[in-house]
């Protein structure tokens, strides 16, 4: 599903991910995570070809990332679901016209753009806030209305970049929840977190970014000892791959 | 039928993106509206004017004058020849007694002066009615110099070179109107362009999320290149409409005022190709505005 081969990138002269090599399979549920400017984001961004690496390739789906032309970047892009950091939401649009606007460009019927809000919008438990703007909505219900937006296309890779940042414990569980109910349903999730308690919990496989480079497998053992993100989780835990669902 | 609905959803966010920025959207449909009225005053005076031109050069006849002692059969062969031209419609003979009454009905005061002379001053003349069309065709200046080479004709008279110097004119006003709207239409372009690049700086957002979710491109410019086609459409209908008013309040001015020239050059309006042609400028002038405003580097 997704595959990076030596991929670098440089921000004004800093290397940012360095000669950094992954694969994640259909339908498999993976945590990056890392410290603070560790490049997850970047990762995330390469992943949607909103930033191109300065050396490697990039596969989704076998499709070649890096040497896709400008005009085939939407159409990956719609292969996608993707919740962002700051949720991103259209502050002068309902819940439903924030979920269902891309359905209106793609040319989906009123009815169905209805049928198919309203399915998500339940998935995530915000069918009852349909008319609500998101000023109403409390940061995590806005994080459910960004993750009913990505999802509403049937994505065949979820993307989610920090969903669980500005939510508490027990928002973040809940988060956690939907994307595991979504990867379930066969979507492939990939959920960039620098929460390691909230990625033990999970047990899933964790991608760790340090340095530019990628060590897999254990959330906390490769991890150098001065990072500061480290000291969030109490012990080192194992985290394993996950058979597939 | 999804291609159906996504225009539907374009022409929806077109819209809704007018209305946002409404005061500026008003602010240019008036000025589109207000240069195509100029343009449409001026074609309005062309059309009339034209019409006017035609309809006089059309109802002038060519006047054929006799020498004295002409004879029958000369006047017969004369009359035979421009009816076979097909260019003459009917021919009508003026004796000169006939010649006489004629311009003492015209010059009533000068009627006694007449009858004062020995003799009838006035020649026989044929009076020669052309067909429709035929005034403007390449084949009467030859005709008119076949005519004037016979024996038995003293002076031809057509005089069209006032109608051809009449005609320059009404081009010259169409010409100016063209050229002065075409500018005030470029300026209205450019006014909508401006509306256009708000109302993308006011969604910046929107288009920034369309982008990342895989909404094409088409899609994502699309509603502001048609915000820009929608103000030129609006902009044209309504000078049509502004128009439409003041010819008819010309109509009324003209209907209540003893001045019965004004009649004989404002009396029809434009014609629905020109109606078409000035709504089509509109939105010409909005296709320009959006599309230079919604280029790549903009949106």
């Amino acid at each position: 599903m997704i595959e990076f081969y030596g991929v670098s990138k440089e921000y004004h002269r800093r290397r940012v991910l360095k000669n950094l090599s992954f694969q994640i399979a259909q339908g498999e549920f993976v945590f990056l995570t890392g410290p603070s400017g560790a490049g997850k984001t970047t990762v995330l961004k390469l992943l949607y070809r909103a930033e191109t690496p300065g050396a490697g390739q990039i596969l989704v789906n076998g499709r070649n990332v890096v040497a896709m032309p400008a005009s085939r970047i939407p159409e990956l892009r719609r292969t996608m679901g993707i919740v962002f950091q700051d949720y991103k939401l259209l502050p002068t649009r309902t819940v439903f016209e924030n979920v269902s606007f891309v359905l209106k460009f793609l040319g989906v019927s009123l009815a169905e753009r209805r049928r198919r809000a309203y399915q998500v919008l339940r998935l995530v438990e915000l069918h009852h806030r349909v008319n609500a703007f998101p000023e109403e909505l409390s940061g995590g219900e806005q994080q459910r209305v960004a993750l009913a937006r990505a999802l509403v296309n049937e994505p065949e890779l979820l993307v989610a970049d920090e969903p669980t940042g500005n939510l508490d414990h027990r928002l973040a569980q809940e988060m956690m929840r939907l994307f595991s109910q979504i990867n379930v349903r066969g979507t492939t999730v990939l959920v960039a977190t620098h929460d390691v308690a909230l990625i033990r919990e999970t047990g899933r496989r964790c991608l760790t970014l340090d340095r530019g480079g990628i060590l897999e497998g254990l959330v906390e053992a490769a991890l150098p000892p001065q990072a500061a993100w480290r000291r969030e989780g109490s012990s080192a835990h194992p985290v394993v791959p996950e058979e597939r669902p | 039928m999804r291609r159906g609905a996504a225009l539907v959803s374009l022409l929806d966010e077109a819209l809704a993106g007018l209305w946002r920025a409404r005061r500026m959207t008003v602010v240019s449909v008036l000025q589109i509206a207000f240069s195509l009225f100029l343009v449409g005053i001026f074609l309005l005076a062309a059309e009339n004017l034209g019409g006017v031109v035609d309809a006089l050069r059309e109802e002038t006849a060519v006047t054929v004058f006799l020498r004295p002692g002409t004879d029958e059969a000369a006047q017969a062969d004369l009359e035979r020849r421009a009816l076979d031209s097909k260019l003459v419609a009917a021919v009508r003979r003026v004796t000169p007694e006939e010649a006489r009454r004629r311009f003492a009905r015209s010059f009533s005061s000068l009627a006694s002066a007449t009858g004062t002379l020995s003799a009838n001053p006035f020649p026989t003349s044929v009076e020669l009615d052309l067909l429709p069309g035929a005034a403007s065709s390449a084949a009467l200046r030859p005709f008119l110099a076949n005519l004037t080479a016979f024996p038995s004709v003293e002076e031809v008279q057509f005089d069209v070179d006032w109608v051809r110097r009449l005609r320059g004119v009404v081009r010259l006003v169409a010409v100016t109107g063209a050229a002065t709207g075409f500018c005030l239409a470029l300026g209205a372009a450019f006014t909508i362009a401006n509306v256009v690049r708000l109302t993308i700086l006011l969604h910046r957002d929107e288009i920034d999320i369309l982008r990342l979710v895989g909404a094409p491109e088409m899609l994502i410019r699309g509603p502001f290149l048609l915000g820009g086609v929608l103000q030129g459409l609006l902009g044209g209908l309504f000078a049509l409409g502004l128009l439409g008013l003041a010819f008819r309040g010309v109509l009324l001015f003209i209907a209540t005022t003893e001045n019965v020239l004004l009649g004989v050059f404002l009396v029809r309006f434009l014609s629905p190709t020109t109606c078409g042609l000035l709504v089509l400028g509109g939105v010409l002038a909005g296709l320009f505005g959006g599309t230079i405003a919604s280029r790549r580097r903009h949106v």
